[in-house]
């Protein structure tokens, strides 16, 4: 039956073309606007750290004054200060910990023909690998040690491996970093999660690090970070150790929790911790902290904007435009052809094989407009690449689900146009059409 | 004569298909009103006035190789080199680009150690020359003396002793329009900062900080301790940017090899920071054009059907002495009279949808003109659309009413 129905919807689809086509574009652009953005949304809220969604979380301290805002959902500063970071380090609770921050400088190698170029560096403590799940290629981090004291070792991504040492095992070999030499400890595999859950404080779509050095080497080389740096109080900041011990907040922290009760051990710590510090006279503000788990992360740090949103509700709007444009045209279309199903009737047909055989037409209509859709969704996501030169260029891409979703919604919609059309031609009286033959 | 009554009439017995136009008119309303206030909305934003040529001016960044670097002496060097290639107005070194997303900010206030109510301000830390590298216009006081721009590590708290501002930013700190000669102060410190000059206008780093706008330029050259870089903001003759583009390339990298140098230009870094707000503008017309085209299609595609189960109504009334004018005007009136349907529906609809739009994502209002406009505008596409079909109609002869019996 159903292979029966198909080859008449498709001869009705081609006995009449024009309208066809015009219903088959009518769906076709309605899926291709709202998979345009419903795929763009679905990319952005991606959680690269969904699989430790429930161990890890992301760590605020509310040191902020009384009389300065911060103007985010949290409430709280999203970064910690040095000397914030480095007392958390200190504690043995959770699994794993990282402190780190955005940072960068020119990179060159002795006797190579490379030019000197600028490469984006993470200053991390070396939790980093395993608390992220980031495999190796060759080597490994560098000991607890180098967290400390300055050693100057570093991680290379895979990318940068390529550029530099051909993707050879660079382990021992040495490269200059901002006039210094550093000695390669490891490469890890391709590693860029997108949104950069990591580290959500410049640009959300910002590619990874391509090198990664020891958290021990602040003083030595006065790093300062290449991201935000908050301050919210005025304090006499004479020199780079001054800095360091400032309440200007500039460092991501993330921990590991296994477990209910390791996570409250660690909000007691905490807790403590606060209380120390108001009794130095800081932390001015009520008592507050914040762990979040990369999925709330993602949320707080706002990575979805209002824009987002009001063009998702938009296209979704015209999704419905083009389905109501497709049950007129499919009403006038059966209707037209009428007199085809009550001679059909006649002949024995049941109201509910008239009805399926329509329903069948326009899902035929959705298949072709979802296939349609597909197309139209890869230039429209092409579009808006070019659109935002090179901002979403990670997520503005459509992978095999959405193009599944593609489908399905295309021939959701077009059943759901047929449904009204197909029950009025399936009510069709067969003796009013049999009189006038 | 109108046929109000048999038009009715005849609508009566087809009307979950004329239903179904009006309310695609209604929804095609309520989204063409709402996108179009967000687009002009945006368009507006996009074009506030920068306070410069940005055209004319590209944005350099070096980073040199080594710890030990001079920059002090490397800043004049370069600045040297870069005005003695024809095309180039003027160099300045700033510690931020404008525009370019990037940028420092700082709360200042009227009166010495103040800790609340400050305004908070854009700072750049430029040379002499910035006047006139960033082609802007001074609308009162001075500009620096050379001797006046103070080296700076990233950590000293060496406060300048004098600072140029925007209009903006002296109309919010001093409303009452005395800021030239009186001074500003940093938190809590008691040290006058005097203002010598105002400057029409400068956008600032951020195009979307709610204080763009807000600007002071502290005469400074930063010299970072670890991390070394500089910038330069280098403004050319119009025209002439591409062409200075290459040279300098090649020539601050052939004065030291051992450095990286990142050249860009502000065009390039302003459209950058105003991606956002242009694609919104363009997926939203986009939107807008393919609704409309969408629902004239199906106008017409629905208009022709209902013509051709008329066609022998229509002969017998051509043949009982009705004109071609008449019918014709038979179908627009129909059309008229749904579409007036949808788009009153579509009116209530566009401000219950903006009122959703406001209290969720702090879009703005939508004025009751430009509601107009849109209806109005969407009412003569439909009746373009029937327009086609309709005159169509009004060439069926008399003959088809005869022909079938």
């Amino acid at each position: 039956m159903f292979g029966y129905y198909f080859s008449l919807a498709i001869r009705s689809l081609r006995s009449t073309p024009i309208m066809s086509a015009l219903m088959v574009a009518a769906i076709a652009v309605g899926v291709g606007a709202s998979m345009t953005t419903l795929t763009l949304n679905y990319m952005m809220s991606q959680n690269a750290l969904e699989h430790k969604d429930d161990v890890l979380y992301a760590v605020q301290l509310d040191s902020w004054g009384p009389e300065r805002a911060v103007n985010n959902n949290s409430e709280m500063p999203w970064d910690l200060s040095y000397r914030d970071a480095t007392a958390l380090l200190r504690s043995n609770i959770p699994s794993r910990q990282v402190a780190m921050h955005r940072w960068g400088g020119p990179v060159s190698l002795e006797g190579s023909e490379l030019r000197p170029y600028t490469s984006m560096i993470r200053v991390t403590t070396r939790d980093f690998f395993a608390l992220f799940d980031i495999p190796f290629i060759y080597g490994g981090a560098w000991e607890n040690a180098a967290d400390e004291s300055p050693q100057q070792l570093v991680v290379l991504s895979k990318k940068a491996n390529e550029k530099l040492f051909n993707g050879e095992d660079s382990v021992g070999r040495s490269l200059n970093l901002n006039g210094e030499p550093f000695t390669v400890v490891g490469v890890i595999e391709h590693w860029n999660p997108s949104p950069k859950v990591y580290d959500l404080n410049n640009g959300h779509f910002d590619n990874s690090e391509e090198m990664y050095v020891p958290f021990g080497l602040h003083r030595q080389l006065k790093i300062q970070s290449w991201g935000n740096t908050n301050g919210w109080k005025s304090e006499n900041i004479a020199g780079y150790e001054d800095f360091l011990n400032s309440h200007n907040v500039w460092i991501q922290y993330w921990v590991e929790l296994e477990s209910a009760q390791q996570k409250e051990d660690y909000e007691n710590f905490l807790t403590t911790y606060i209380q120390s510090q108001k009794a130095e006279g800081h932390y001015p503000r009520p008592l507050k902290f914040g762990l979040t788990r990369p999925s709330e992360w993602l949320v707080v740090n706002e990575v979805l904007t209002d824009d987002n949103r009001i063009l998702a509700w938009l296209s979704l709007a015209f999704l419905l435009v083009c389905v109501i444009n497709a049950v007129a045209l499919l009403l006038a279309k059966f209707l037209r052809k009428a007199p085809e199903a009550g001679v059909r009737r006649a002949l024995g047909a049941s109201r509910s094989a008239i009805f399926s055989q329509h329903l069948m037409e326009s899902g035929c209509i959705g298949l072709f407009g979802g296939i349609a859709g597909i197309l139209l969704t890869l230039g429209g996501l092409s579009g808006i690449r070019i659109l935002l030169m090179g901002y979403l260029d990670q997520v503005a891409t459509m992978n095999w689900t959405m193009m599944l979703a593609a489908i399905g919604l295309a021939i959701l919609a077009s059943l759901l146009a047929g449904l009204y059309p197909a029950w009025r031609i399936s009510r069709t009286t067969p003796s009013v059409y049999l009189k006038t033959q | 004569m109108l046929e109000i009554r048999p038009i009715l009439s005849a609508l009566w017995r087809s009307k979950i298909a004329a239903l179904l136009i009006a309310l695609q008119l209604a929804l095609t309303l309520a989204i063409v009103s709402n996108a179009s206030i967000i687009v002009g909305e945006r368009q507006d934003k996009v074009a506030r006035p920068t306070g410069m040529p940005v055209e004319d001016i590209i944005t350099v960044m070096f980073q040199p190789m080594s710890q030990n670097y001079d920059i002090p002496a490397a800043v004049v060097a370069d600045r040297d080199l870069m005005r003695s290639i024809p095309g180039v107005i003027e160099v300045t070194h700033s510690n931020h680009i404008p525009l370019s997303g990037s940028g420092s900010s700082s709360s200042y206030y009227n009166k010495p150690n103040q800790e609340t109510g400050g305004e908070g301000a854009n700072y750049f830390q430029v040379g002499p020359e910035f006047l006139q590298a960033l082609g802007m216009k001074l609308v009162a006081g001075r500009n620096f003396e050379p001797s006046e721009v103070q080296q700076v590590g990233l950590n000293d708290r060496l406060d300048a002793n004098v600072v140029i501002v925007t209009k903006q930013f002296a109309d919010a700190l001093y409303p009452d329009g005395n800021a030239l000669g009186n001074a500003i102060y940093t938190n809590r410190s008691s040290h006058p900062i005097e203002i010598i000059g105002i400057v029409e206008r400068n956008l600032g780093s951020w195009v979307n900080w709610s204080k763009a706008g807000n600007a002071a330029f502290f005469p400074q050259m930063l010299v970072i301790d670890g991390t070394l870089f500089m910038r330069y903001l280098v403004r050319t003759e119009p025209g002439q940017r591409d062409a200075v583009f290459k040279q300098l390339e090649e020539k601050l990298s052939q004065r030291d090899p051992q450095r990286v140098i990142e050249l860009k230009t502000l065009e390039e870094q302003k459209d950058r920071q105003y991606s956002r707000d242009n694609t919104m503008v363009k997926v939203l017309i986009a939107v807008m054009a393919l609704l409309t085209f969408i629902i004239a299609l199906g106008i017409v595609g629905l208009t022709t059907f209902w013509i051709n189960q008329r066609r022998k109504q229509i002969g017998v009334r051509r043949a009982l002495g009705a004109t071609r004018a008449a019918i014709g005007r038979y179908f627009l009136l129909e059309n008229g009279m749904i579409a007036g349907t949808g788009i009153a529906l579509g009116m209530a609809a566009s401000q219950i949808a903006n009122h959703f739009i406001v209290s969720n994502y702090s879009q703005p209002t939508l004025p009751l003109p430009l509601m107009l406009i849109c209806a109005t505008i969407l009412l003569c596409v439909s009746l373009a659309a029937a327009l086609l079909p309709a005159l169509r109609a009004a060439n069926i002869s008399p003959a088809t009413a005869t022909r079938s019996i």
